[in-house]
């Protein structure tokens, strides 16, 4: 920087005396040529300061650039598109991430140690009377519901709704989900009777059925509350108080989310979508 | 005639076991049990009777086809819960406007049977 100054200081005192506007000018397009910009000393002189220094805004090639420029100052449409840009990506980004570290920690609060265990090793019988474990689950994502077959009213609803979450789902990632129907009244719901049942609802479902203690077990394991009322006589009718989430479970048969009535079908296929595209891990598909 | 008869006579053990609880209804049968039941409530509802429990008497003489149509078309332990559903659910929409009415703050729960989309 001090290098082209100290000639074009030594000229200066040359010419200062007969031309000192013009010398300034010229002064100021060679030390623009030289990449400096600044004000020399020599044009700050006493005599120069009556000539204010005009000369140093034109640095634009036509005059149309120059009215443009200040009729507008520093803004132009290209510098606020790409201004609008920058913050509708930077705010969309950071919306996303915070979704995702939202999903992250819902899906990790049952993870690690210290947390309630929810979901667990079981041993049941499907529909078709085949033998039916948690290690049948690992490897794909699965949607567990509680209910029995002489549900009134809220279990034949949430299985409709699951069935529409499940093609929901297996449109966009086909063979990745499990829909699992759990019977709370094994005593009533034997696996014929769980195959006329679920086939009304949708051709996927997987109902499960065991034994009074297998079930207890696996309801206990999912911290599942119900309650088949007490002295019971054969052949006699009754209801079977139970939760009704859906519980959603990971690959690894961690738990991830509870689903519930508050969802529409479309809400809690999203949910779920949004958890498998953060998996990292293994999928089995198909 | 016969076969109509043995039609009938099928068709009237199914639904009597239906009523009784021996067999799981099916998505029609819970159709017209739930169809039954909501022409029984609007009918309560019509004459100002909350619980059909409580106010039989009442219910039954206000409402006697809607009754009859019901308690035919569900099984008896639903008749009972619907029952008792409608007065806890009573209860609670007066609870919640009650509370909106204080100014609350309504959350998104959904109790009633319509099924949402």
């Amino acid at each position: 920087m001090l290098q082209p100054i100290a000639p074009m200081r030594a000229l200066l005192r040359i010419t200062l005396p007969r031309a000192p506007a013009q010398q300034c000018q010229r002064l100021l397009s060679t030390a623009r040529n030289t990449h400096t910009r600044r004000p020399t000393p020599g044009c700050l002189s006493p005599v120069q300061s009556r000539q204010p220094l005009v000369q140093r805004r034109f640095k634009f090639k036509t005059v149309e650039e120059a009215k443009s420029r200040y009729r507008s100052g520093p803004f132009s449409w290209k510098a606020g598109g790409l201004f609008v840009l920058t913050g509708a990506g930077l705010l969309w980004y950071f919306e996303q991430e915070k979704e995702r570290m939202h999903r992250k920690r819902i899906a990790e609060a049952s993870k690690g140690v210290g947390r309630p265990k929810v979901g667990g090793s079981f041993d049941l019988i499907t529909q078709d009377g085949k033998p039916f474990t948690d290690n049948d689950l690992k490897g794909r994502y699965s949607l567990v519901y509680f209910g029995f077959t002489h549900c009134p009213d809220i279990c034949p609803e949430e299985l409709d709704k699951m069935a529409r979450m499940f093609d929901i789902v297996q449109a966009e990632r086909p063979g990745v989900l499990v829909p699992v129907f759990v019977t709370c009244d094994p005593a009533r719901d034997d696996p014929a009777i769980l195959k006329e049942y679920l086939s009304e609802f949708h051709p996927g479902f997987i109902g499960l059925t065991g034994t009074y203690d297998q079930i207890k077990a696996m309801c206990k394991a999912y911290r599942v509350y119900f309650s088949t009322p007490t002295e019971v006589k054969p052949g006699q009718d009754y209801l079977v108080d139970h939760s009704i989430y859906f519980y959603l479970m990971d690959p690894e048969g961690d738990f991830v989310e509870a689903l519930g009535r508050q969802h529409s079908p479309d809400q809690a296929a999203k949910i779920i979508l949004d958890h498998m595209k953060d998996w990292k891990g293994q999928l089995k598909t198909a | 005639m016969g076969l109509l008869g043995f039609f009938s006579t099928e068709e009237e053990k199914r639904a009597a076991d239906v009523r009784k609880g021996v067999v799981a209804p099916t998505r029609a049968e819970r159709q017209k049990c739930w169809e039954a039941r909501d022409g029984f409530f609007a009918c309560l509802d019509a004459n100002n009777i909350v619980d059909p429990i409580k106010e039989d008497k009442a219910a039954a003489k206000a409402c006697r086809q809607e009754s009859a149509k019901f308690e035919e078309n569900c099984a008896e332990k639903w008749v009972v819960y619907f029952k008792q559903w409608r007065v806890q659910d009573i209860q609670k929409k007066r609870r919640l406007a009650e509370l909106e009415a204080q100014g609350g703050i309504k959350m998104d729960v959904n109790t009633d049977f319509t099924a949402r989309k």
